[in-house]
């Protein structure tokens, strides 16, 4: 089910509620019917596909007009599962980079971890600038860690207050490690 | 030792306000308890049997005296009256109230310790020896290591929900104390020729289900270095280490899959793209960051003193001692206490082990208390925690050894049998544990009964014997001379035991004899295998040497030779099954 807000968390400014633009694809149909461009949802205007789909359908080498037409006009963006491994399809992300306006990565369940390393790695590897959205069961108190490894926007899980979660970003004042917000404290000290 | 500036005192207390929201959370019901499990596990909060167990963290063993008496007022305050130091330098309460926690952590907060990531799929409390900065057979003082890593892992973000939990060993002696080659990674530090300090690394060690020593997976590390190839390490094992199995998902079992070379190659090459990226280099240690921890493990103010054997030792205090005391001291000078990088002082090993009287590395209010005293009154005010659960004060000057025996005796703190049959490790086993298959404290009290006979025990010599209450082994037995593993078989306890065992440079995992024993069969079972032992031994010889020697055989064939063999079938049948992956549900509590 899909949230209908997201917590936006630029890295130069403060975590706000703002409205969700980007409805997320599973990849199946509600038909069951196999995988192709026409099984794309057309509720929103902004659809996260993923990955795994992109690359087996990658407009650019399918032509698929629509599908096309839609990603030049920011419409569409990925979102990796929590087992792909990106470092093997780095020249589909290098390309995706002037195309996709977000990527999403998903967590199965919240103490699943690997989406961090996700994140980090598009941060760190890829030079990835734009949004990064962490999907999936995502709760309160992973918000925290997700922000300092490179994501800067949350579709929560939809029974999570957001309230509450907007208050978990400046639980600490001082860090030990580097993040991608910031130099650990040490080094300011 | 380790004192905290305004940067980690703030990151303290403000877990604590963060821990406090949580627990809130979960009282009010918004938290499921299913979503707050993760939390308070690395925490350090357990629901144990009776009640929620706390682990907090004693930082590579290194305890204050101030410390130590905040841990016996939260054993007084919050539990009954006890306290449980554990194999990894931890201490447990057993009987803590949820709502009573965030008071408990802020208290601890204010002597500068925490319960933070003491359990959790995450990075664990780090061990290390703990004769660091004292031992004589020390290359390098391993602390400021310990220290940084202690930081720089401490609410990771990347690595917060690990596939499992990972725990982290180093040591700079020449003998290893931290049984380093059984952690997810281990940390030899040692010097070169240029007097820089290096580090190897090994990986993928662990005992459990599947014991296995750790692989050397890098060499000569420069010191600076270690965040970012840790980094790549824990990066790799995040990413590609099982979540399907909870029993395959330690580091161990991907190394093992991948092979060492592979998966040292795999970090190689992830830790090149952090390490020569220029915007990344500041991931690691700078020499100012060094300076910040090192200043605070400087020696203490010691004195220029003589040196002393201890028969010399004796020799000066022959007119003091009493003839009822001599034995005892004698002994105690022997077992209890270690050789010091510096003239005439020893360390001393605080005995947590009396005999059956209470649960091996146990210790009361008022012992912890006593302790705290004698650390101001012999030793600087500061103790360390060993991996075999005993107490140390490490610098205590020779010319006081008999005052602090006679203090210490008063607290029953002085039972000379470091190293020997009854300074068992055992975990807390069924009697406090969800997850035990069987209880070792009662096992551990009837050994020791057994064998209460000083003479013999200093007879018998050096000798380990670790009980583990279920396979996750926290009692460390693989690693026994003698290994004794708790084992459910409808719904009855049993024991297996194992032999060839060893800790050390010579770090062994033992192999299990043959079908597993009733409790009331083992104390039986041990006096067969000592009585081989002591029949077989050629002159000077350990245990563990004439086991090397000689084999499984003879002790195999002395432990079932009085075994009726009722239940023959029955037990045979059970030990192929009974450190199966189906011996417990998924969903217990792993710790």
């Amino acid at each position: 089910m899909m949230n209908q807000q997201v917590i936006s968390y630029p890295k130069d400014g403060p975590p706000t509620v703002i409205p969700n633009e980007w409805q997320v694809w599973d990849g199946q149909s509600d038909e069951g019917a196999p995988l192709n461009t026409s099984n794309l949802p057309h509720g929103r205007s902004k659809v996260l596909v993923p990955f795994d789909w992109w690359r087996i359908h990658n407009p650019a080498h399918h032509q698929n007009t629509d599908v096309r037409e839609r990603a030049n006009k920011g419409e569409i963006g990925v979102w990796f599962a929590a087992d792909e491994d990106i470092l093997k399809h780095s020249a589909i992300i290098e390309a995706g980079k002037t195309l996709w306006p977000v990527v999403g990565a998903h967590f199965p369940i919240f103490r699943d971890g690997r989406s961090f390393s996700t994140a980090a790695l598009l941060r760190d590897r890829f030079s990835w600038e734009k949004q990064i959205r962490a999907i999936g069961d995502v709760l309160i108190d992973q918000l925290l860690q997700g922000a300092r490894v490179g994501f800067d926007a949350f579709e929560l899980r939809p029974d999570q207050n957001l309230d509450v979660a907007l208050k978990q970003f400046d639980l600490f004042s001082v860090t030990t490690q580097n993040s991608w917000r910031a130099k650990r404290s040490l080094l300011e000290a | 030792m380790y004192k905290y500036d305004h940067i980690d005192q703030t990151l303290v207390n403000q877990r604590v306000a963060q821990f406090k929201d949580q627990v809130e959370r979960r009282l009010n019901g918004t938290l499921a308890e299913e979503e707050f499990r993760p939390l308070r596990l690395q925490n350090g909060l357990y629901h144990q049997r009776h009640a929620y167990m706390l682990r907090v963290a004693i930082p590579y063993g290194l305890l204050s005296a101030k410390q130590l008496r905040t841990l016996a007022v939260i054993s007084g305050k919050y539990d009954r009256g006890y306290g449980h130091f554990t194999t990894r330098q931890n201490i447990q309460f057993n009987w803590i109230e949820l709502e009573q926690t965030p008071k408990i952590l802020a208290e601890l907060a204010k002597v500068q310790m925490h319960a933070i990531q003491t359990s959790g799929n995450c990075i664990r409390n780090i061990t290390s020896d703990a004769f660091a900065g004292v031992a004589a057979d020390e290359y390098i003082d391993p602390r400021p290591v310990c220290e940084l890593l202690r930081q720089w892992s401490t609410l990771h973000p990347e690595f917060a929900h690990l596939p499992r939990k990972f725990k982290f060993a180093i040591n700079g002696a020449k003998e290893d104390r931290t049984v380093l080659q059984c952690h997810d990674v281990g940390i030899e530090l040692k010097k070169n020729t240029n007097g820089e300090l290096l580090a190897n690394l090994y990986a993928g060690g662990g005992m459990g289900r599947t014991p296995i020593l750790g692989s050397l997976i890098k060499q000569d590390l420069p010191w600076q270095l270690l965040p970012s190839y840790l980094t790549a390490l824990l990066r790799v094992y995040n990413r590609f280490g099982r979540r399907d199995n909870l029993y395959k998902a330690r580091i161990k079992i991907l190394v093992k899959a991948l092979g060492p070379e592979e998966f040292a190659r795999q970090v190689e090459s992830e830790w090149e793209h952090l390490h020569s990226q220029s915007k990344n280099s500041s991931d690691n240690f700078t020499p100012a960051e060094w300076e910040r921890v090192a200043k605070h493990f400087t020696k203490p103010a010691y004195k220029q003193l003589p040196s002393f054997s201890n028969s010399e030792l004796v020799q000066q205090w022959q007119a003091d001692i009493d003839p009822n005391e001599r034995i005892g001291f004698v002994r105690w000078l022997e077992r209890n206490t270690r050789s010091h990088q510096l003239s005439g002082y020893a360390s001393v090993i605080l005995s947590l082990k009396p005999h059956g009287t209470a649960a091996p590395g146990d210790a009361t209010t008022a012992q912890m208390n006593a302790i705290a005293d004698l650390s101001d009154q012999f030793s600087f005010g500061e103790l360390r925690v060993t991996h075999e659960q005993n107490l140390v004060l490490a610098d205590v000057q020779q010319s006081e050894l008999l005052n602090l025996w006679r203090a210490a005796k008063k607290q029953n703190l002085v039972l000379p049998n470091i190293g020997l049959l009854t300074d068992l490790i055992a975990c807390p086993g069924g009697d406090f544990c969800s997850l035990a298959n069987a209880k070792s404290l009662p096992i551990a009290a009837a050994i020791q009964e057994r064998f209460d006979d000083l003479d013999y025990l200093h007879d018998l010599g050096d000798i380990s014997l670790n009980i583990s209450g279920c396979i996750n082994s926290c009692g460390h037995h693989h690693v026994g001379n003698i290994g004794v593993l708790g084992v459910d078989k409808d719904g009855e306890e049993w024991y297996q035991i194992t032999l060839g065992g060893e800790q050390g440079n010579n770090t062994a995992i033992g192999k299990v004899i043959g079908p597993a024993f009733y409790a009331n069969e083992i104390p039986a079972v041990i006096t067969s295998l000592i009585n081989t032992y002591v029949e077989k031994r050629w002159a000077d010889e350990s245990f563990i040497q004439t086991y090397r020697r000689l084999g499984p055989t003879p002790f195999k064939e002395a432990a079932y030779f009085h075994q009726g063999r009722r239940n023959k079938d029955k037990t045979e049948a059970f030990e192929a099954s009974d450190i199966s992956d189906a011996a417990k549900p998924v969903t217990a509590e792993l710790i």
